[in-house]
């Protein structure tokens, strides 16, 4: 990862214009998001909160690039999430999206500096230079010796620090994380959430998080509840 | 592209179904691989004693020296033939015998089978100088001596140095040696003498078949044309390479094409059971595929990446299976000769190309089992990362 002075994209803004997503239990149509509308402003750290089945990790998943729209558009800096095709969309994903998730999604069998470099096999970094930038990243997150543990011989709060490590390592524009401190204690999700913080304001990431937790909440420059499909 | 430790790692922490499906794939090949080397143990066997030089004469229409009939007068005649080589002493580098087929009590209490003995003139071992005798001694000319093949040797009753059975009823011989031909299809016989063998089966007017020595391999046209072209003979020559190689051919092709269906039907099981294991895989994994997904890796680098981890299981299980295969080599095997109708000894005989190709035919296999596993964990959304997703 580069450091903040250097980073190489600039925050992403995002706006989300008349997203409509639906879903079909068999037949029958379930509407999550209903002509939604939001503007992240680059460099804005959110929190999206609200109920289950509120539609919040739907939104989320619609701006990182994960899934489509019904109806609407996406727009992520200067792409247009919404409309790309696969491929496309997998490959501006690789180099526009941070993502951290709540049980970690580490690969079990790999050690975390294996694991923090996964995003740059898909650039053409030689193996030295991907190595460096991992050990870079796991030293921002406070882990750089624990860089040939595998994720089993880590605490819940060091397999997300590695995650988060993931996350920045090729330098996105935007973060998104999903209930980041949802299986940590209180100690392990304060630093985590300072961690957070810190590439919001230290290094200009746009950060968009769902969660529950209100201290987590606390920690965004914006909370938008969401409740039936639509943010209030 | 995902790294091929991903996968080997998911296979080794995935141990005791990678380890059933890996077996599977290990009998496959190990049956494919043991058919071929004895496959290729037979060929070598009934082959390696046959000489560029050396032509075989059998009756016009046999196909081998069992079926064959050579009169006493024409062994002469084509013994003198100006292409045949000679000896010190002017005498032609040849040999008339005599090969019958008995029945014989096996050793190990498993029934009878065929013994092949060779009624063998005295100039024998000038002629086959790879023959050695390497316990007793040889069988004395004009006496019921007889010395036994060491492949042949302790597998039936009697027939074992110093001990006595009868070539027919009331035709006792006793064993005076053991003789040795680099592995040779002779060591599965027994030689006695020739007028011995002669008189007990009654072929007093003839031989099987004559053998000779010619001064040069480019004289065996020459002398084919000659002794073919005599229709008052009536004999028909091969060279003796040629001889073998049709020998072997039946029981070859036979246990070939057994191991090949045998391998062929375990195969499909074998699929199947990495079909299985992957498909298994695949499902435990979707939310590490998602995440792989999520984080830009293409459909087609996770279907490649899939394929090469059921390719590592599979070659895993045909390093596997070509080890124990290896481990026949000290195993002897001895079944029936369709041409000679006697029991011949074998070794397995593994040769790099056998190695290569079952190890080959495994991770075809693999890749065949793992395809449709590999396009299923490709077909696996981005969407899966997420928590209950």
């Amino acid at each position: 990862m580069s450091t903040a002075a250097s980073s190489a994209h600039a925050s992403a803004g995002i706006t989300v214009r008349d997203v409509t997503k639906v879903f079909y239990r068999g037949k029958e149509p379930l509407t999550v998001l209903d002509k939604l509308n939001l503007e992240v402003t680059p460099g804005q750290f959110v929190a999206l909160m609200g109920p289950s089945g509120s539609g919040k990790s739907t939104l989320l998943n619609l701006i990182a690039g994960l899934d489509r729209p019904s109806q609407g558009s996406v727009q992520v800096g200067q792409s247009s999430v919404s409309n790309m095709a696969d491929s496309e969309l997998a490959k501006w994903r690789s180099q526009n999206v941070g993502f951290i998730f709540q049980t970690y999604n580490l690969m079990p069998v790999l050690t975390a500096l294996e694991n923090v470099e996964l995003p740059l096999l898909l650039t053409k970094l030689s193996g030295a230079e991907r190595k460096k930038r991992a050990q870079t990243a796991l030293r921002v997150v406070g882990l750089e010796d624990r860089s040939t543990h595998y994720p089993r011989q880590l605490s819940g709060g060091q397999e997300q620090r590695v995650a988060i490590a993931r996350a920045i390592v090729n330098d996105p524009s935007l973060i998104v994380a999903d209930e980041p401190t949802g299986d940590l204690d209180r100690q392990s999700a304060d630093d985590i959430l300072t961690l957070l913080t810190k590439l919001n304001t230290d290094f200009g990431k746009t950060i968009v998080m769902v969660t529950h937790d209100p201290a987590a909440a606390e920690r965004a420059n914006v909370t938008r509840r969401l409740n039936k499909g639509q943010l209030s | 592209m995902i790294p091929l430790r991903y996968n080997a790692r998911s296979l080794v922490r995935r141990r005791t179904t990678t380890i059933a499906a890996a077996l599977g794939m290990a009998l496959v090949v190990f049956v494919l691989a043991a058919s071929l080397m004895l496959s290729s143990g037979i060929k070598k066997t009934l082959t390696q004693s046959g000489r560029p030089n050396v032509a075989i004469v059998l009756r016009k229409g046999s196909d081998a020296e069992l079926a064959s009939g050579v009169e006493k007068a024409h062994v002469a005649l084509v013994s003198a033939r100006e292409e045949v080589a000679r000896d010190g002493s002017g005498a032609p580098l040849s040999v008339g015998e005599v090969v019958v087929v008995i029945t014989q009590e096996k050793i190990d209490g498993n029934g009878i089978s065929n013994l092949s003995i060779r009624g063998v003139p005295e100039n024998v071992y000038a002629f086959r100088p790879t023959v050695k005798v390497t316990e007793g001694r040889p069988a004395r000319p004009g006496t019921d001596e007889v010395v036994v093949g060491k492949r042949a040797r302790g597998r039936f009753k009697g027939v074992d140095l110093n001990k006595a059975f009868e070539l027919k009823k009331n035709l006792p011989v006793q064993v005076v040696g053991v003789f040795e031909d680099d592995g040779s299809s002779y060591e599965s016989e027994v030689w006695g003498d020739l007028e011995t063998v002669r008189r007990g089966f009654g072929r007093e007017d003839g031989v099987s078949s004559v053998r000779v020595q010619l001064t040069s391999p480019e004289k065996m046209d020459a002398f084919k044309t000659a002794i073919e072209g005599d229709k008052q003979l009536q004999l028909e020559v091969f060279p003796e390479t040629t001889y073998f190689e049709k020998m072997s051919e039946g029981t070859s092709a036979f246990v070939n094409g057994l191991g090949i269906t045998i391998a062929v039907f375990f195969s499909i099981g074998a699929m199947i059971g990495a079909l299985i294991t992957m498909y298994a895989s695949v499902a435990q994994r979707r939310k590490e595929i998602g995440t792989l997904r999520a984080l830009g890796f293409s459909r087609s680098s996770i279907l490649f990446s899939f394929l090469m981890e059921s390719l590592m299981l599979a070659v895993a299980g045909g390093v596997l299976g070509v080890l124990a295969a290896l481990g026949l080599g000290f195993v002897k095997f001895s079944m029936m000769n369709f041409a000679s109708w006697a029991e011949v000894t074998f070794s397995f005989n593994p040769t790099p190309e056998i190695l290569v190709f079952a190890v080959v035919f495994g991770g075809i296999m693999g890749v065949i089992g793992g395809f449709f596993p590999a396009v299923r964990a490709a077909r696996v959304p981005p969407i899966a990362a997420m928590r209950g997703a």
